[in-house]
């Protein structure tokens, strides 16, 4: 088997901003991303949702173009152009065919640095986000998802949906957006990456001298102080809708934040307890074995200062406190067995080998890099961490389950009709039920 | 772009046929086994059994537990699933090229020694009626596209959806499962995919050494041709939801037309990106949530003429008389003076970047060879995808907008919000 080594190159601006670069993919497509290590933990109280409106503001006309001439251009090159947030950075992500590549470097550049904000566009925008947020409200699965994601990080810059709410986006104004972006772009640190089949010098040097003209703008930018979360109560609430034949059910716990040691642990233990499909125990328990539910998955969020973790089903209204009992049992099991010696080989062995598999495609590799670009972790320590991972013992998984899988300070959530199942759940404390016409995304 | 899908095909004497690819830029490759045993294939009263008899396929075999299988590819550093559509069901691995014979040796082994028992029949079934519950009844219009298929066919198996009606999940026995294993799952109704870095003599080797000795079946089936539309079908379909809206179906032809790739210029034209007429008519200035004309393009297109959807979300404010009044008038305005030069242009690099995009991985490489082969009998065709994009024409488009994209030809769905009190007198959607 040939060995899997990728070595970008890295073109340093200054100290704090650069280009990563790297010839890859087997057709002739470019892929051009600007990370700002800027996101919506920034995102002022009673606005939730600025820095994702901000980063599609970009996409919305510059001072040469308007939103028809930007947008039109881009897709006539084959391409596309997205401005979205994450938790702890932003992206302007610009893809196209190769031989258009010099055209899409300067469309990026002229995005970034002569951005316009049109007002009558961000207002518009915002309505197409109001009218988003109604069709949330129409899937229960996606409200579970936003709604666990709020208690779960309550007490932390995170606790909002990156999308913002309805009464978040109406407080945005035109002024708000232009302001962020005076504040963010000179101020934080970026990434632009680079990935194309090929990847001619030129094109490098063209986009180190464009780009070298951004960091002439930039400004210092001060450390904002590390925000911890807040100690979580425990509580299940539940949301009534009587015209559900189906729960969704969350439960969330508190995690790790994305720079701990112990990072590679917690990804080991999540693929056991939840995150590696038929290999993992909820499956084998609630799916395999009680045939309960098409699908349950653990998956975990490790950020900037703190983290999550997060059980994620459904099933038919009547097997709801079942489902539920199973997955406290599971963990119950879990943290006080831990995986086999098997289990633990067996999903080592996944992380090990399959990485070229997870980093096939240009966009997956985007992925990847940007995940870890953000927390100003080398890519080339993927490869250290996969090492990391082949040597965790079993004790180290049952310490950080026991740690993070604290039932008695679980958040959950259940969305579905509830006259059928809410009173098993009358001996849980902090139990509230609500309608759920009544919650609003 | 031929190079990337340039198949080797080969058939062994019990009818089984192998496409091999090469590629050794990574230590990976693409398992994939298609079968003919999709939701066309099935009849009244049986309907999802070729999706919920995929699901079975997990379930162990004579030396492997429950989903065991998975779980040994995993552990291998692979992924592992498999999907079922209306023509095929597909099963996939990817995994570290050094796993090929076991990925080999597993998979036949999987077709010759499959346990089909009661109590892992009864456990997925459950199993299926609660994707079915995600798929359907929980999601805000998935009931109602479900409608717009079986209103829009009268005949054809296209009208029952792929998960199967919940009646019928409820009524299938173990028995049917055995039965329709026998008849569909035989070596002259598949292709295996193998594509990576592999070399194709070897791979050869193992597939006559583990599919060898699997016998042909004969299996005929016949499929009730469906009628031509005579007139627009109209429905409504109420349920408590935030936002109403409208899907239109049109009849359209299968994957063995020249006209799919006009009708796919079209979509593009209308509804693709920002720049689509669309986007900029009705969701830049809030008139709607969202408007969008779409098919599955090529491979996934059905082999049987399919249905071409419309679907407009409402914005609140605009009510769906006159949403609807003007997406027709846009498609009355597109059928007579069809795309402009630069709209050609962007139609044309954007449907290819988006092929040449999926095309970045050996898994939809695999795929486009396989499918093409099961639904078409020959992979070769693949190879004219890019360029019949880049050969669209204008005049295409508006011929086609024309001879497809008319009211006789259309069944329209509106799906009207209700309290949940109206929807309690309808009963739950199962």
């Amino acid at each position: 088997m040939k060995t899997f080594n990728l070595n970008p190159i890295e073109i340093n601006l200054d100290s704090n901003n650069k280009i990563l670069a790297l010839p890859y993919g087997k057709v002739p497509l470019s892929y051009l991303v600007m990370l700002i290590k800027a996101g919506s933990e920034k995102d002022p109280k009673g606005k939730e949702g600025l820095a994702d409106l901000w980063a599609e503001s970009m996409t919305l006309g510059t001072k040469r173009r308007s939103l028809e001439e930007l947008n039109f251009q881009v897709e006539k090159l084959g391409g596309y152009l997205e401005g979205s947030a994450g938790w702890d950075f932003s992206l302007l992500i610009l893809s196209g065919l190769e031989e258009r590549g010099n055209e899409l470097l300067d469309i990026l550049f002229e995005i970034l640095s002569e951005p316009d904000f049109p007002s009558s566009e961000i207002e518009k925008a915002k309505e197409r986000r109001l009218s988003n947020l109604l069709q949330f409200k129409d899937d229960p699965s996606k409200m579970a998802d936003r709604l666990i994601w709020n208690m779960a990080m309550e007490g932390t810059p995170y606790a909002h949906p990156i999308n913002g709410s309805l009464s978040s986006i109406k407080n945005i104004t035109p002024e708000d957006i232009g302001h962020f972006h005076n504040q963010i772009l000179p101020k934080e640190r970026f990434t632009l990456f680079i990935l194309s089949k090929e990847l001619k010098a030129e094109f490098l040097k063209k986009a180190e001298k464009t780009f070298f003209k951004l960091i002439m703008q930039k400004e210092k930018n001060e450390k904002p102080p590390e925000t911890k979360p807040s100690t979580l109560q425990p509580q299940i609430l539940i949301l009534d809708r009587p015209d559900l034949t189906q729960s969704e059910i969350r439960i969330a716990f508190s995690s790790i934040s994305r720079k701990d040691d112990r990072y590679h642990v917690l990804k080991l233990m999540n693929y056991l307890l939840g995150g590696g499909g038929f290999s993992s125990r909820l499956m084998e328990k609630v799916r395999s074995q009680k045939g309960y539910t098409y699908s349950i998955r653990s998956s975990f969020s490790s950020l900037k200062t703190c983290g999550t973790l997060i059980i994620s089903t459904f099933t038919p209204t009547d097997t709801t406190y079942a489902t539920f009992e199973e997955i406290l049992l599971t963990i119950e099991d879990f943290i006080k067995q831990g995986p086999t010696e098997k289990e633990l080989e067996e999903a080592k062995r996944f992380f090990e080998k399959s990485l070229p598999l997870r980093l096939e495609t240009p966009k997956q590799l985007l992925n990847e890099m940007i995940s870890r670009e953000t927390y100003d972790l080398k890519f080339q320590d993927l490869f250290e961490e996969i090492e990391k991972i082949t040597k965790v013992k079993i004790e180290e998984i049952k310490s950080i389950a026991n740690e993070i899988l604290q039932t008695q300070k679980m958040q959950v959530l259940i969305i579905g009709n509830s006259q059928h199942f809410v009173k098993n759940f009358e001996d849980f404390k902090n139990l509230r039920v609500v309608p759920y016409k009544d919650v609003l995304p | 772009m031929r190079e990337l899908l340039n198949f080797r095909r080969y058939t062994l004497d019990n009818g089984l046929r192998v496409l091999i690819l090469e590629d050794h830029t990574l230590p990976i490759l693409s398992y994939q086994v298609h079968v003919k045993a999709g939701s066309r294939f099935e009849r009244p009263g049986i309907t999802g059994i070729s999706h919920l008899f995929e699901h079975m396929m997990f379930r162990g075999t004579s030396r492997l537990g429950p989903e065991e299988f998975s779980k040994i590819i995993q552990s291998r550093g692979g992924i592992v699933n498999a999907f079922t559509t209306q023509d095929h069901t597909t099963y996939w691995e990817n995994v570290p090229s050094d796993q090929l014979e076991l990925i080999i040796e597993l998979e036949a082994h999987r077709l010759k020694e499959l346990k089909l028992d009661q109590e892992s029949f009864s456990t997925e079934r459950e199993v299926v009626r609660s994707e079915r519950k995600m798929r359907i009844s929980t999601t805000p219009y998935g009931a109602a596209i479900e409608e717009l298929f079986s209103l829009a066919y009268l005949r054809h198996p296209y009208r029952w959806p792929i998960i199967g009606w919940d009646s019928d999940l409820r009524k299938l026995s173990l028995k049917d499962c055995q039965e329709y294993f026998r008849l569909h799952y035989a070596p002259n109704s598949m292709v295996i995919v193998v594509c990576g870095d592999v070399v194709p003599e070897r791979v050869l080797d193992l597939i006559y050494r583990y599919y060898g000795d699997l016998r042909p079946q004969e299996c005929f089936h016949e499929i009730e041709p469906e009628p031509p539309q005579r007139g627009e079908r109209k429905s409504v379909f109420k349920k408590p939801v935030e936002l109403e809206a409208i899907f239109w179906a049109y009849h359209v032809p299968g994957i063995d037309s020249e006209d799919i790739f006009p009708l796919l210029g079209i979509c593009e034209c209308l509804s693709g990106g920002k720049s689509s007429r669309f986007w900029q008519k009705f969701v830049r200035p809030g008139k709607a949530t969202e408007v969008r004309l779409v098919a599955d393009p090529p491979p996934f297109w059905p082999k049987d003429p399919g249905l071409l959807i419309l679907y407009a979300i409402e914005k609140p404010g605009t009510p769906l008389p006159s949403l609807e009044g003007e997406i027709e008038e846009e498609m009355r305005l597109f059928k007579k003076e069809g795309p402009t030069k630069d709209e050609l242009e962007k139609v044309k690099n954007r449907l290819k970047a988006s092929f040449l995009r999926n095309l970045e991985s050996l898994f939809f490489r695999g795929l486009v060879g396989g499918i093409y082969e099961i639904k078409l009998d020959g992979f070769e065709k693949s190879w004219e995808i890019l360029e019949k994009y880049e050969s669209l024409k204008a005049e295409d488009m508006i011929r086609v907008a024309e001879k497809y994209l008319h009211e006789d030809n259309r069944t329209s769905i509106w799906v009207k919000s209700i309290s949940l009190e109206e929807n309690a007198r309808f009963g739950l959607i199962e």
